[in-house]
């Protein structure tokens, strides 16, 4: 069992009526053949991009279903034989699991690697940082030691 | 002229550093482009219906390639033009 998506474009000149039964149509025919219709999305009339049949309009209707191969097989065949119906398009829908499966597998396996170097990283960092400061004072303390020993030098010369 | 040209656009750059686009689709952590949603389809295919190339986007691969898929499907439903005039 797969889930699909069957987009349909009905001709606009069609009755409200016609058009629902179109719609029961194909959801008999899903059902026939052991399909479940999840979802029936209506969008209703609609500007077409780009005229079809001299048509400019389309009646829009989507049927999200789980089935196998066969449904959209038969749905296919029965829409190239209506005149009725402009446009058709089935696509497979993706489950998702799979792919977000890998994905979160990968993160789990890596963040706890990442977050470690990291911390060690920062950790060493911090350490350099540490002793750079230290070095810093002690060339300060050194710098004023000097300075100390030139005043006194400097008050020598002048005295 | 040629390369006055160049040197004044390598200026350009020097003080206008192109700013570093980002994928929109990873930052909303999309991970399938639904071909019905034309809204955010028209952003990428600007007036003459063409899909306007990952440089000027800044479309991951990943997504760029979803992208293609959802706006040549919805083409074939009517809902974006094969060509725009």
């Amino acid at each position: 069992m797969r889930h699909y998506e069957t987009g349909v474009i009905i001709a606009p000149n069609l009755s409200d009526e016609e058009i629902d039964q179109q719609i029961k149509q194909m959801a008999e025919v899903i059902a026939s053949m052991k399909g479940n219709l999840h979802r029936e999305e209506r969008w209703g009339k609609r500007k077409l991009a780009y005229p079809i049949k001299k048509f400019s309009d389309g009646y829009y209707v989507f049927l999200h279903y789980e089935s196998e191969a066969n449904v959209p097989a038969e749905l296919e065949r029965r829409f190239r034989q209506s005149d009725q119906i402009l446009r058709f398009l089935t696509v497979k829908k993706e489950t998702g699991q799979r792919r977000g499966l890998k994905k979160g597998k990968k993160e789990a396996e890596e963040a706890p690697q990442l977050g470690e170097s990291a911390v060690e990283a920062a950790e060493e960092k911090e350490k350099s940082r540490d002793e750079e400061k230290t070095k810093v004072k002690e060339s300060g303390a050194e710098f004023k030691e000097r300075e100390k020993d030139r005043d006194k030098d400097k008050g020598k010369e002048v005295l | 002229m040629a390369k006055e040209e160049k040197a004044e656009k390598a200026q350009f750059k020097r003080f206008f550093p192109a700013k570093k686009k980002v994928c929109r689709f990873c930052q909303m952590d999309v991970r399938e482009i639904d071909y019905k949603n034309v809204d955010i389809l028209r952003r990428y295919v600007p007036e003459k219906g063409k899909l306007s190339p990952r440089r000027t986007t800044g479309t991951c691969s990943f997504h760029q390639r979803r992208l293609a898929q959802a706006v040549k499907r919805a083409r074939i439903m009517a809902l974006l033009p094969f060509v725009a005039d």
